[in-house]
């Protein structure tokens, strides 16, 4: 590859193929107009498909065993409330923008989950939504946030406040958060000597969280000619229009990314896992808490409990092991037999009539070539994720349909999109989607078209 | 943030004894402190490239240590940590590597040659004792332990991360680090934060 070639990527977390490949495409000229001059393909998330810790394996080519990260939170002990946030600190394994630093090629990075605090790279960096606020240093080099302040003000890293029935005021801060953010990466795109640059957009995950109920007929709380009916779709035409607007930007030797760490799907419900886990005698509360508590809260009878979970969009779930836990129960030799017999009895836990859900248990040892750090016992996956798990105890149920935390209507999918454009590529463009595509194969295939070697340990194959 | 100081973790140690495991968490709690660029010249890898035609008779093992010492210089004169993980067996030949690199932490990895048969990762031991390998320090070849090292760790009662831990106090000690007074990223305040907005975004 010459040498001068340069990559950008545009990420959107959440975006689900299904709304931009299939139902909306007619409406998204920008996004058509890559797909079809270049390649596109659902791309397979990892296991969990969670923004943490989705958009770590996509860049630096490496499963969660392997990251020794499973989610947001992470066990660093075996106690009972032992669960650390997968900063920034966490990641051992090289990602691209390490790599291409180092090689001397200049990166510029917007918003990439799990990028705070942030790190030396060469070049810039605005860090993520995890970084607590503005006050924090959400840039590197610390001095660079001026630049970004004297450009759009407050610099916007979340929606605030995002559980909210007031769904005017919440599609207004999604928009501001976008806008501004976009307005960031136009500056920097224009004035930065760059080889790497890459942006990633949040609005699209917290817009469909918010609003899919509204837009999808299939939802339970779905109301024909609502007045929402078309924001997640006016949503998609705005960001295509920011895509056009980049697209005018570049030059024809910068190869266009459009990619997401998962994709998106209705909300039927959720699954008290706590609730189910008393109800079939594994979990023992020492008293019934007043109302709705989160777990931690709870006085849990450790000495007779023998599993707990914890709630997300999938289920963790941990269990009380003798010589393990600080209390633990289980002996080591029964291990085995009670996360099976747990296993059968999650994944053939139907909704509130009984029916089938399609749960998925996963053992960790099965789906990660090494664990490192503490995995949990077991991986959930309620209704093949068109169920959340909810953590809390005291809602006396096993099923809700209020979630625990607020109105919330959509979960996440296993697949997410992928689009490539080169303009000096023409034997690119390809009638039909690419299938087999994985997340780990975002990193190779960047390395690859900077003409950089793709290191031999990454997962992933460069996508041609 | 960012650190520019060059320095040079020398590693000496009987084959087995841990440098490589050490050299990685070091390299590791380096990367925690934001410090990507550091390069490492193992003994093996450099066999394989550098030093590559090389054997082990001791001139042969001079030149080796005086080339790996020669980049550890020039990558620690251009402010770039490095870390060199050979067994480097003569006194002599690593005071000869101090006296040319600035910044020059040496790290003795110390364990018994019996502990050192009985784990015997690499199967080296139970042919060197068999006479299938020349030459092999410890066994057929001599080893001089170093007088004064910055840094001892004894790798039969201490774990390779207690051996780090101790690795980077030093650096820090000597100035070649900056001390992080900080454990944890997040303060209680900013970490009930973020779990608040996690919980309200519907990850938690």
């Amino acid at each position: 590859m010459a040498k001068n070639k340069k990559v950008l990527i545009i990420g959107l977390d959440c975006a689900e193929p299904g709304l931009i490949f299939d139902r909306w495409l007619d409406q998204l000229p920008n996004t058509k107009f890559l797909m079809e001059k270049g390649m596109y393909g659902e791309l397979e998330s990892c296991i969990p498909p969670i923004t943490v810790p989705a958009w770590t394996c996509m860049m630096t080519s490496k499963n969660p065993g392997k990251l020794g990260f499973y989610g947001f939170r992470n066990r660093s002990d075996y106690s009972y409330n032992g669960l650390s946030f997968a900063t920034s600190n966490l990641v051992r394994e090289d990602a691209v923008w390490d790599i291409l630093s180092r090689l001397g090629k200049r990166v510029v990075m917007i918003g990439i989950p799990q990028t705070y605090p942030p790190k030396p790279v060469n070049g810039y960096m605005i860090t993520c939504f995890l970084t607590p606020d503005t006050n924090s240093q959400y840039t590197y080099p610390p001095d660079f946030r001026h630049e970004i302040e004297h450009l759009v003000g407050n610099y916007i890293l979340d929606v605030d406040e995002f559980r909210t029935e007031d769904k005017d005021l919440l599609l207004k801060k999604i928009y501001e958060m976008t806008e501004r953010r976009f307005k960031v990466v136009r500056h920097l795109i224009k004035t930065k000597d760059w080889d790497f640059f890459m942006m990633v957009e949040m609005g699209v995950d917290r817009i469909y969280h918010g609003f899919w109920k509204y837009c999808d007929p299939l939802h339970k709380k779905y109301e024909p000619k609502n007045r929402y009916e078309n924001s997640i779709l006016e949503y998609h035409k705005y960001l295509d229009q920011q895509l056009g607007e980049i697209l005018t930007l570049i030059d024809d030797q910068t190869t266009v990314f459009v990619v997401s760490d998962h994709g998106a799907q209705r909300m039927d419900g959720g699954i008290c896992v706590n609730e189910w886990l008393m109800r079939e005698g594994y979990l023992t509360l020492l008293e019934k808490p007043a109302g709705v508590v989160p777990l931690g809260k709870a006085k849990i009878n450790w000495p007779h409990t023998l599993a707990w979970g914890e709630g997300g969009y999938y289920s963790r779930i941990f269990l009380n092991v003798k010589g393990r836990e600080p209390q633990g129960v289980i002996e080591k030799e029964r291990y085995d037999q009670i996360r099976e017999e747990l296993k059968g009895k999650l994944e053939a836990l139907g909704n509130e009539k009984g029916e089938c859900i399609g749960t998925r248990v996963l053992r960790p040892e099965d789906v990660y070539p090494v664990t490192n750090g503490i995995p949990p016992d077991l991986i959930v996956y309620f209704g093949n994720l068109s169920w959340r798990s909810v953590g809390s105890i005291g809602l006396n149920t096993v099923h809700t349909f209020e979630n625990d935390m607020g109105p919330d209507d959509a979960n996440h999918a296993e697949k997410g999109i992928f689009i490539l454009y080169d303009p000096t590529d023409q034997g690119q463009q390809r009638s039909s989607p690419l299938s087999g595509l994985h997340i780990f194969d975002i990193a190779p295939t960047v390395l690859h078209r900077l003409g950089v070697k793709v290191p031999s340990d990454m997962e992933g194959k460069v996508i041609h | 943030m960012k650190e520019k100081k060059g320095f040079t973790i020398w590693f000496t140690g009987l084959s087995g004894s841990g440098k490589t495991t050490i050299s990685r968490l070091v390299q590791d709690r380096l990367r925690e402190r934001g410090i990507l660029n550091v390069e490492v010249l193992d003994g093996d890898v450099v066999r394989t490239n550098l030093s590559k035609g090389l054997g082990f008779s001791k001139e042969d093992r001079d030149i080796n240590i005086k080339r790996i010492a020669f980049v550890c210089n020039l990558l620690t004169r251009n402010g770039v940590p490095n870390i060199a993980a050979a067994i480097s067996p003569y006194r002599e030949v690593r005071d000869y590597a101090r006296k040319e690199i600035k910044n020059f932490v040496e790290v003795y990895v110390k364990c018994p040659l019996e502990v050192l048969i009985q784990r015997d990762v690499k199967g080296l031991y139970k042919k060197a004792l068999a006479g299938e390998i020349a030459d092999f320090t410890g066994v057929s070849d001599p080893y001089e332990e170093p007088l004064n090292p910055e840094v001892l760790i004894e790798s039969d009662k201490e774990t390779p991360e207690q051996g780090a831990n101790k690795i980077i106090a030093k650096l820090e000690e000597l100035g070649y680090l900056s001390r992080v007074t900080k454990k944890n990223v997040y303060t209680e305040e900013e970490e009930a934060k973020i779990k608040k907005r996690l919980e309200d975004l519907g990850y938690l």
